[in-house]
């Protein structure tokens, strides 16, 4: 019958019908069905949100709970400095790296003629009732959504579909950015902030909860930060697009290596509030500087040096040796990575200081290194000054980003060096380093946490006591560190043999071979890789809430549902564990979305 | 005088014999031609000098230094050799220029700014001095070649290995690497190259070889070779190439 | 043999020889690696001794003190037992997963590629949701879900066909009789029988070119053969038990130093053979007449490997092997021994067993003992657990999530050309899948479904979160009763160890068995 009518050929949209929802009868039982099951999902959803029994305002009473635990309230402006710095960041990075994709008038109201269908579509097929079980069994039919409110939103949402459907076909010849459109919906969601009013828990002055929670603004504490933020975005936007006009090559290296120095810089200063004496500056950090500039100075004016160029092995090794013994001898930390950046600066410093011009490039790069790492390690270093009533500043979301990102960043050296240890051709290190990724990847992860847990201060020397946030990093990093090698393994399977044989023709030592030909080839094959195993160990760091770390799902597993004091939360399990889905959810599949088309557009993945 | 010599070298890649005992001489600046079969060993051979392949019997003697499992030794045979591959190997996360003067930097330990110098020269002798700042994937396969070849000079050798250079090439791609090719035997570099490009051996080459089943089992001028071949293997060679 | 090895080996240059310079390089290494572990090895028990609590295994064959939610056994007698409950339990939750895993993956994955909109987007929207969401997460939500559900009440006394409560899910469940383990094993021989029947009669109809009927002949032989089984013919099956009692009685009476010799000299045999295999064995080496850097460690790593199994024999730990495989009454009380096993086989296999082999249960709710509580009755139907429900469904959810994008890419590996070669013989669609895509996918999609079965068994022990008792729950009950964490440590990382070891053998020889099919 479809295959005949002449609307299913003719049409367009019957024709899309005709072919995709009814290509032949199996196929139009299977529409019947999906969509029954479909429809059928979607309304016990609804009627599970929006169920009396469900009380949603324990989930916003305690935002800031999720997000910080008890992070003290007059050092707020940390937090938002925190997510400011990351904002302005991504606002510049936006700007720099803005593709100047463009879309057409006709486009935006497609896309919002979409959206205003999909609503009033959802609208229509929301249930009217849902059933409460009650106490001793029987069910109970409430209604949740009565049909004048059913009318009131559905009314709008048709007339704006129907608006939109003529809108998108008018032919208008301007083109938007993309990027600003999408800045541009950021701004309405900030500007709803100052209308929408939600449900709100609210004590009268008795103390006791006025019941129904009454319908209030959203407080001046939250969208007040926002729009600040928001602003200093748009800022950092347009000079991230100045900059891009301006084709300021340098900013293409120094984002990059902003957005590895952020968090770095948000734990050790920013959420920190770290105690800092000055006389420890004056007589430790300062004068480390000046040692090390000097000695960076010489290395660097000396590099090209004809008549020492005999002695450059030597010199090389006796470095090398020099940091091996320092690193052994217990002074204090910023020595040690300061040595290891020397080393690194004698290892490079041939290849790039060899005009004037190129030496004092490398000097100005040297010296502001060292500024950032003293700077850093510093702030790392020393005691908080923040008091907070659960021993740690971390605590909530601010826990889990913590230990997601770190974790990365411990791992991803250990899991490149077990990696190629693997692919060796060396059978002992080929067996050790094998050995070692087998043996971590075969035992779940919790079992690592419970040896971090409980076990980890067995094996330390009597005296290192480490907390236990950095006990979980330590074990998180040889777990994600063997996957790591897995990928990184793989990467550098699917470099052809001549690219070693071509690296040998040249002349270069197995190291140069290594790290100036394979390993740059074999990142840039996985990158697709390592950023789903990012995220996969984004979502697991949700397993320390079993071992005792108040991240944000043990707030909202074991803290919350036991709050008593000022309202009763007690049991509320189900709202917690429906909003941590849908928070990780939002993180994740935003996450992935960004990173598959950052990939495709920078060409990565392909060689 | 004999720049490269090889004695009696054996070669077995498990059961199976590669290398069935060669021994040769190669003068300075001659041009070596070596032709065969597929499976002949010619390629096999050319890469034991450069030590990519390592043989097993026999001696091979490059510039006055014997190839041992001495690492001093070998460091010193693969400066003085250059080698070119049938597949280009160019590394393909660098620009041509970086392909170039990556050697030349950290190997050699030259300035960047010599390297580069150098390296513009090259590409202009190859031929293609407009491509320095792009990816090896954005060039031709005959454009490729030549910056392979450029990236061998780059480390100044004094002999030049060629690994079938224009097997992997489209036939209107050949005649551009052969021209390079003859220009550097113009100018007096000492080569050896295995191909099937029995024009450029008539051209170019000083001596021409014949492989087979892992022993040479003919030595001569490019002009006896094809017009009056003494072995019956080479005139069932030439019959079916030409 | 030497003289190939230390060929042109030039004693005043020897530190820049390559050959030296490698070995030197992976010594050194070496002995880095096992100075630092005995360090950290050592600080270990240098801090367990300065402790109360010694490092002993001694916890294993003492009684726990405490009970089990649920297993096999809920009041074990030892450590050891204690632990078998939750290996077993976990077992349970990975098999089940496993089976339903593929099978609601290869569904979903084949959803994603239907050519029908909702069927597709429904199937991405599942996908979408369950992959960005952490499995704990998930769990967790199962069980407050569960948990939501109303408390058994007195009022609900009495027998019952199907019932969910915050205490779990209730159903009707066959009942596995004494003559189960007999019936089941005449029904592999009987599946064993017909397959030879069809086999028998394909042949004669290839031979005699007339119609044989071999899936009628195969059938009508099965159903016979179960239906003789069901009424006792599985009393055949006692031959089974009979030898194996008297497999029993033989492991019994060896003594322990036997195994100890044997062990040692099974371990120098084959060290001895593959050495000798290794030194004559011209084409395995690379280079023909010296042995290259695999060669010479694979020589040294087997000697010693055979050394320390001696050595081991005759430690106590290696005495205590024995005891374990003699199945000595000493050994923590275990009962798991060689001999225990074949006698146990004796008992389930025996003549004198009657009756139906399964017989269906349904589930009833009593009061729980004299207290005023009301449960679901242990022993009646099936009755699967809030903890036990959550772990299961979250896993195996999540895997077959991540088994549908496995199935795709497989199958979208496979399709392009294949299913335009498949079209033009005139093939339709679902014929085109079924003979021609999906075999082929198989084979791609092996490996990264055996990933998955792994992953999936990992994370089974995201059961403790919920309080099931998995082996790792059970552990962490063990050593915050005992105070021996490292012990329980190192059961937990030998199991998993051999779990993930034997699914990757499983996978193994199925990618080696169609790699062969390929040819």
């Amino acid at each position: 019958m479809i295959r005949d009518n002449k609307f299913f050929i003719e049409n367009p949209y019957g024709r899309w019908v005709r072919d995709n929802l009814f290509s032949s009868s199996s196929s139009a039982f299977l529409t019947f069905f999906a969509g029954f099951m479909v429809i059928y999902s979607y309304r016990g959803i609804v009627g599970f949100i929006l169920n009396p029994e469900r009380m949603w305002t324990s989930v916003t009473y305690n935002m800031k709970l999720y997000m910080i635990l008890a992070y003290p309230d007059e050092a707020m402006i940390r937090v938002w400095l925190s997510v400011g710095l990351a904002l302005l960041l991504g606002g510049l990075s936006i700007g720099f790296y803005n593709s100047g994709k463009t879309i057409s008038l006709g486009g935006i109201f497609q896309k919002l003629f979409t959206i205003s269908a999909v609503i009033a579509l959802l609208i229509a097929l929301a249930p009217t009732n849902t059933n409460v079980i009650q106490n001793d069994g029987s069910i109970e039919v409430v209604e949740i959504i009565p049909q004048d409110v059913r009318m009131l939103i559905l009314g709008p949402s048709l007339v704006l579909t129907l608006a939109f459907f003529f809108l998108k076909n008018i032919k208008i010849k301007s083109l938007f950015n993309t990027a600003k459109v999408n800045l541009t919906y950021c701004g309405l969601i900030i500007a709803s902030l100052y209308f929408i009013k939600i449900p709100t828990i609210s004590l009268d002055s008795s103390g006791e909860r006025i019941i129904p929670d009454p319908f209030l603004p959203i407080a001046s504490t939250t969208y007040i930060p926002w729009t600040i933020l928001y602003v200093g975005m748009l800022i950092f936007f347009f000079i991230g697009s100045l900059l891009k006009n301006r084709d300021i090559k340098i900013m293409a290296r120094l984002i990059p290596i902003g957005w590895f120095l952020c968090p770095l810089f948000i734990f050790s200063w920013i959420f920190k509030k770290p105690l800092v004496e000055l006389n420890t500056v004056f007589s430790a950090d300062i004068p480390s500087i000046l040692v090390f500039g000097i000695i960076g100075f010489l290395i660097i004016r000396f590099s090209d040096n004809q008549s020492l160029g005999a002695y450059r092995t030597p010199i090389n090794i006796g470095f090398l040796v020099l940091s091996v013994v320092v690193f052994l001898l217990p002074v204090v930390f910023i020595f040690k990575a300061t040595m290891v950046l020397l080393l690194l600066l004698l290892v490079v410093s041939p290849a790039i200081a060899t005009t004037k011009e190129g030496k004092r490039q490398l000097f100005i790069v040297w010296v502001v290194s060292l500024f950032v790492l003293t700077f850093l390690i510093r702030g790392a270093s020393s005691d908080t000054m923040l008091v907070t009533p659960t021993g740690s500043i971390f605590g909530g979301f601010s826990l889990t980003w913590l230990l997601a990102i770190f974790g990365t960043y411990a791992s991803f050296p250990l899991g490149l060096a077990l990696a190629l240890g693997r692919t060796s051709t060396l059978p002992v290190i080929r067996i050790i380093c094998t050995g070692i990724i087998e043996i971590v990847r075969s035992v779940p992860y919790i079992t690592w946490l419970f040896f971090a847990s409980v076990m980890l201060t067995v094996f330390l020397p009597s005296g290192v006591e480490f907390n236990l946030i950095i006990r979980v990093l330590i074990l998180t990093a040889f777990f994600s560190g063997a996957y790591f090698a897995e990928y990184i393994r793989g990467g550098l399977q699917s470099i052809p043999k001549g690219q070693y044989e071509a690296a040998n023709a040249i002349g270069m030592n197995p190291f140069q071979r290594i790290f100036l030909v394979i390993v740059p080839q074999a990142l840039r094959a996985i990158i697709p890789t390592l950023v789903g195993s990012v995220i996969t160990s984004f979502k697991d760091s949700s397993l320390v809430a079993i071992i005792g770390l108040f991240d944000i799902l043990r707030i909202g597993t074991s803290v919350i549902p036991a709050q008593s004091q000022p309202v009763a939360f007690i049991g509320r399990n189900l709202e917690q564990l429906v909003f941590l889905s849908f928070f990780f959810w939002v993180f994740t599949f935003v996450f992935s979305r960004r990173s598959m088309k950052f990939e495709k557009r920078l060409g990565l993945g392909e060689r | 005088m004999s720049i490269i010599k090889t004695v009696d070298v054996k070669k077995w890649f498990g059961d199976f014999q590669a290398l069935k005992g060669i021994s040769m001489e190669v003068s300075e600046g001659e041009v070596l031609v070596i032709c065969g079969p597929s499976g002949s060993g010619k390629s096999t051979f050319i890469r034991c000098i450069n030590r990519l392949e390592q043989h097993q019997e026999g001696e091979i003697v490059v510039d006055g230094i014997e190839l041992t499992n001495d690492l001093k030794n070998i460091e010193a045979i693969r400066s003085e050799v250059g080698m070119v591959f049938q597949s280009f190997n160019l590394f393909p996360h660098l620009t041509v220029m970086q392909n170039i003067t990556l050697a030349p930097i950290w190997v050699r330990k030259k300035s960047r700014s010599e390297s580069e110098e150098k390296a513009m020269e090259l590409l202009e002798r190859v031929g293609i001095p407009e491509q320095a700042q792009k990816f090896p994937g954005q060039l031709s396969g005959g454009q490729q070649q030549r910056v392979a070849i450029a990236r061998a000079l780059a480390m100044e050798p004094k002999i030049m290995l060629f690994d079938e250079p224009t097997s992997a090439l489209d036939p209107e791609m050949i005649k551009e690497v052969l021209d390079a090719m003859k220009e550097l035997a113009e100018s007096g570099m000492t080569m050896i190259v295995v191909t099937h490009e029995m024009g450029f051996a008539k051209e170019v080459a000083d001596r021409v070889m014949l492989f087979d089943d892992g022993l040479m089992v003919e030595e001569n001028t490019p002009k006896e070779f094809f017009d009056n071949p003494k072995n019956e293997r080479t005139k069932l060679f030439l019959s079916q190439i030409l | 043999m030497l003289g190939k090895v230390l060929k042109n080996f030039d004693i005043r240059t020897f530190w820049r020889d390559v050959r030296f310079l490698k070995w030197a390089g992976q010594v050194l290494f070496l002995v880095l690696f096992a100075y630092s572990l005995v360090l950290f090895v050592q600080t270990g028990i240098n801090n367990l001794q300065s402790t109360n609590i010694p490092f002993s295994f001694d916890f294993l064959g003492d009684p726990p003190g405490v009970s089990i939610a649920e297993g096999f056994e809920t009041l074990p007698d030892s450590g050891l037992r204690m632990l078998h409950v939750g290996m077993f339990n976990m077992i349970r939750i990975m098999i089940g997963g496993i089976i339903v895993a593929t099978i609601f993956g290869t569904l979903l994955g084949i959803a994603r590629l239907s050519s029908n909109w909702i069927v597709e987007k429904a199937a991405t929207a599942l996908l979408e949701v369950v992959r960005n969401v952490p499995l704990l997460v998930q769990i967790l939500f199962f069980q407050a879900f569960l948990l939501a559900f109303p408390r058994l009440e007195e009022r609900d006394r009495g027998e019952i066909t199907f019932h969910v409560s915050s205490k779990g899910i209730a159903y009707p469940w066959p009942e596995r009789q004494e003559s189960a383990f007999m019936f089941f094993g005449f029904l592999l021989l009987t599946i064993y029988l017909a397959r030879r029947v069809f086999k028998w009669r394909v042949s004669l109809l290839e031979k005699e070119g007339r119609d044989t009927n071999p899936f009628l002949w195969s059938f009508l032989t099965f159903l016979v053969l179960t239906f003789g089984n069901w009424v006792g013919g599985y009393k055949l099956m006692g031959i089974i038990g009979l030898i194996s009692g008297y497999i029993s009685i033989v492991f019994d009476s060896i003594p322990s130093i036997a195994y100890q010799v044997l062990f040692s000299v099974i371990a120098v045999f084959f060290a001895f053979r593959y050495i000798r295999k290794q030194i004559r064995n011209t084409d395995t080496g690379e280079i023909r007449g010296i042995l290259s850097d695999d060669d010479y460690f694979r020589i040294i790593l087997s000697g010693v490997v055979a050394v320390f199994v001696v050595l081991f024999m005759f430690m106590p730990l290696g005495q205590n092997l024995t005891y374990f495989l003699e199945g000595d009454e000493l050994f923590y009380k275990s009962n798991w021994g060689i001999p225990q096993f074949f006698d146990g086989v004796a008992k389930k296999f025996d003549f004198n067993i009657s009756g139906p082999p399964v017989i269906m249960s349904y589930p009833e709710i009593i009061q729980a003992g004299t207290t005023k509580f009301t449960r679901y009755s242990p022993d009646l139907g099936k009755v699967t657990t809030v903890g036990y429900f959550a772990t299961w469904f979250g896993v195996t959810l999540y895997t077959a999530i991540f088994i549908s994008e496995v199935v795709r890419s497989g199958i979208m590996a496979i399709s392009k050309g294949q299913s335009e070669a498949g079209l033009s013989l005139g093939l339709r669609r679902r014929s085109l899948l079924r003979l021609i895509i999906l075999p082929q996918a198989f084979r791609v999609m092996l490996p990264p479904m055996g990933n998955q079965y792994l992953n999936l068994a990992k994370n089974t022990s995201l059961g403790v979160a919920v309080a099931y008792p998995e082996v790792v729950a059970v552990g962490q009950t063990l050593y915050n009763q005992e105070g021996q964490t490292l012990p329980v440590f190192l059961v937990w990382m030998i199991f998993y160890c051999s779990i993930s070891l034997s699914i990757s053998s499983i996978i193994n020889y199925y990618n080696r068995k169609m790699k062969i099919v390929e040819r």
